[in-house]
């Protein structure tokens, strides 16, 4: 395949670059696709490995395309969310306190991971590293996730706040990976000195690749948080809506579902009540933000 | 100039043929530089072409490993702005991708379902551009060339994240290979120009010190050809042709040898054959003055004595036999006077040659019952020199003889003119003519060679005319000394050789041999 490949075909077509023409815009089509936003927990690659099953699943039983979306900030995609440009979305805890208290973001259902619906942040370090707790890390690098990340940003942020700081001073630089397997990688490579990451990310990465944990160290847990929910916009059709949380909350009884779920590391999804997120709302009221 | 090559028959040697009268007909030197300017030209041309050849085919080789490279990089690295639909950002990577590639002509990003997302194209896309080339997920790479009217293009595809996030295209021109095979190409031309010109100096030097002593050496031999044969060429090198020189040397050496015994020979006979013809002349004077002086003076005395014995007598018998006898002394007094005149007259010696031709046609035509027309001009005024009117005497004397001997002619004509320091006979007849090289009959050929050997003994010429039925023409021109004439010298007409002959018949003179 490779040898075939190498080789430039026989015949040569003729093209003329300078006949240039204005580009067709995007064909409309007939069926709306179903459009899921999945937020940029995991690197961009690795959501669409991750979550293909689920949204095939998805596409099965509505009898309708469905399109991921991706974007780089939680901020973009709470956006799409906000203007009903995506029907569906996989977001962050922190992105969907804001976007509750900002335009009424609907939770639909949240996943149960190792039955449970929390989760926790990970303040990790390199292996070799010698640092114990946040405070070791004065002066150090260090990687946030993304602006908006709960575990990511937030908590790291209220522990250096804790000690009395800001992460400006704190550290000797930051830097946003944007995505939480970034994030462990950014450790695991000694890119930084420190990291706090999702705690169902890290634990699935580590299943995926397990030499992680032989180069990450954990030095501190976080309380547990409300787990990143499944959210819509709240415009959105009540039947339609209906038929996504039923469709969801079903989804480990079948066997198509089941290997979707596994896929994206989730036993099911659950119904779950707002005051859930209320530890990581009172987390988002004590911390100051820095621009980032 | 004649080859082997000349006498091989068949169509392949009329072509050698053909190239050897070309080849042949230049000089050396424009062989040799035929030769060398050939050779650079060849390898020169020969070289350009191999390593042209050999460029074009690697820089394409590296350019296509270029176009898959820089593809599969572009691939990788716009996977995530794909997916997180960062336009902008797939944008920058699209033109830095071009900034930083030198050949890349064009690159683009197409999604899944075959819309572009971004290109480097500015306004537009090319119309058939995008349906060109594809890539299957499974594809390392995919690459076409397509003819463009900027050349051709290596156009790479490659699917991005196996295909899910669609296919990075990326176009590789052929311009900037051309323009280095270009100037690859034309420094190599260049250059061959610049050894052309440096052989071309370097064999035109060459050839200048080769052919030198040739064209000397030819100079010589064509002097030697025109009788100079005191050339001598140098030795100029150890070598074939210094070989040649003095080759050349010795054959001058031996052929002015020869010449100059030949010379002493010929100086030799002449001065034996005017000895001769002097002695002749000498022994003829004598004679004729002994016939006039001693033999007509007793005849005379016989004639007188018999009158007076015809006179004392009276007896008719005595006076007829004295009668007789009278006759026949009168007829021998007349044909010794003949004699004496024949042999030598001596109206030449005292009254000239016109005077002396003027009897002797006078006793031709009396005694040959033909015409002879005899004209002279210029010979009045001043006496020739004594040998040069005996030798045209004799010449007229002897084409007469001829004439009346074999020509079976009816009319003869003679002039004799001097002109310009020239004296010139011409002697013609109107008889059966003769063919010039076979001359006739023995005796004819004589007489003929008497009248040549006579002229040119006083450095002259003889030129004979005839031809079978239509008479025959002697053309004799003898050169005066310059003392003859005022401004006889500066025409220059007579050379040293046929003023050197001149004393011969002085000489003979000066000592008779009777």
């Amino acid at each position: 395949m490779l040898a075939a490949a190498c080789r430039p075909a026989a015949d040569t077509p003729v093209v003329y670059l300078s006949d240039r023409r204005p580009l067709a815009g995007p064909v409309s089509e007939a069926v709306r696709p179903l459009r899921v936003a999945v937020a940029a927990v995991i690197s961009p690659q690795g959501t669409v490995a991750s979550y293909q099953l689920l949204l095939s699943y998805l596409a099965d039983r509505l009898s309708r395309p469905v399109e991921l979306v991706q974007r780089r900030t939680y901020a973009e995609v709470n956006a799409l969310i906000e203007t009903g440009a995506v029907d569906l979305a996989f977001v962050c805890t922190s992105a969907y306190v804001v976007g509750h208290d900002d335009f009424n973001m609907e939770l639909l259902v949240a996943p149960r991971v190792n039955g449970r619906t929390v989760y926790y942040s990970l303040l990790i370090v390199p292996q070799a590293s010698s640092a114990a707790s946040m405070a070791d890390l004065q002066g150090k690098v260090f990687a946030f996730t993304d602006p908006m990340s709960n575990s990511g940003r937030l908590y790291p942020t209220y522990l250096v706040q804790q000690l009395g700081s800001a992460p400006g001073q704190f550290f000797s630089r930051t830097f946003y990976t944007y995505s939480h397997d970034d994030a462990i990688h950014a450790v695991a490579d000694g890119l930084a000195d420190g990291a706090a990451v999702d705690s169902l990310v890290y634990d699935f990465a580590v299943a995926r690749e397990p030499d992680l944990a032989e180069r990450t160290r954990i030095i501190h847990r976080s309380p547990p948080f409300g787990i990143p929910p499944v959210v819509i916009n709240p415009d959105l059709r009540p039947q339609l809506k209906a038929e996504l949380q039923s469709l969801l909350l079903n989804m480990a009884g079948d066997p198509q579902g089941s290997a979707a779920l596994q896929a994206i590391g989730v036993e099911r999804f659950v119904l779950l009540n707002d005051p859930a997120y209320n530890s990581a709302r009172d987390l988002l009221a004590a911390v100051r933000l820095e621009e980032p | 100039m004649s080859s082997p090559l000349l006498t091989q028959p068949g169509s392949h040697s009329f072509w050698l043929n053909r190239l050897w009268a070309v080849a042949g007909a230049v000089s050396i030197r424009t062989k040799i530089l035929g030769i060398v300017l050939g050779l650079v030209l060849l390898l020169g041309l020969s070289v350009t072409f191999q390593v042209r050849a050999t460029l074009t085919r690697t820089m394409d080789d590296q350019l296509q490993e270029q176009a898959v490279s820089v593809a599969r990089d572009l691939a990788a690295r716009a996977t995530d702005l794909i997916l997180i639909n960062d336009l902008y950002a797939l944008h920058q990577l699209l033109r830095e991708t071009q900034t930083n590639n030198g050949n890349v002509r064009y690159a683009f990003v197409v999604d899944e379902q075959g819309n572009v997302l971004a290109h480097t194209f500015g306004d537009g896309f090319p119309g058939d551009l995008l349906a060109a080339n594809s890539a299957g997920p499974d594809d390392h790479h995919h690459t076409i060339i397509l003819s463009t009217e900027e050349g051709k293009v290596w156009d790479t595809a490659v699917p991005i994240f196996e295909g899910r996030a669609g296919t990075a295209r990326v176009g590789l021109s052929e311009v900037g290979v051309r323009r280095a095979v270009t100037s690859v190409t034309g420094q190599l031309l260049l250059t061959t120009i610049l050894m052309s010109v440096v052989g071309v100096t370097a064999a035109a030097l060459l050839t200048w010190f080769l052919t030198r002593p040739i064209l000397r050496l030819a100079e010589a031999a064509q002097a030697v050809g025109q009788g100079d044969l005191g050339q001598r060429v140098p030795r100029w090198a150890d070598d074939e042709i210094g070989d040649l020189a003095d080759a050349f040397n010795a054959l001058t050496e031996t052929l002015q040898r020869a010449a100059a015994e030949r010379s002493e020979r010929d100086q030799l006979r002449a001065r034996y054959v005017s000895g001769v013809m002097a002695a002749q002349e000498e022994e003829r004077k004598r004679i004729a003055r002994e016939l006039h002086d001693s033999t007509s003076q007793s005849l005379t005395s016989l004639l007188v004595g018999l009158r007076a014995l015809g006179n004392a007598c009276d007896l008719p018998e005595v006076q007829q036999h004295v009668a007789e006898l009278r006759g026949v002394a009168a007829e021998a007094l007349r044909d010794v006077h003949d004699l004496a005149r024949q042999l030598r007259p001596s109206v030449l010696d005292d009254l000239g040659l016109p005077a002396a031709l003027e009897r002797y046609a006078a006793d031709w035509q009396r005694r040959h019952a033909l015409t002879v027309d005899l004209a002279m001009r210029g010979l009045k005024e001043e006496r020739l020199p004594m040998e040069v009117e005996t030798a045209l005497y004799r010449i007229v004397q002897e084409a007469l003889t001829n004439v009346a001997r074999h020509a079976q002619a009816t009319t003869a004509s003679v002039l004799v003119e001097r002109h310009d320091g020239v004296v010139r006979a011409i002697i013609e007849d109107d008889g059966r003519g003769f063919d010039p090289p076979v001359a006739g009959q023995t005796e004819q050929r004589l007489g003929l060679y008497g009248i040549r050997e006579r002229a040119e003994l006083l450095g002259g010429t003889l030129t004979i005319e005839s031809e079978a039925g239509l008479g025959s023409s002697l053309f004799v021109e003898i050169p005066l000394p310059f003392s003859q004439k005022p401004g006889f010298s500066a025409k220059n007409l007579v050379s040293t050789e046929s003023l050197n002959s001149y004393p011969l018949p002085h000489d003979s003179h000066a000592h008779p041999s009777g």
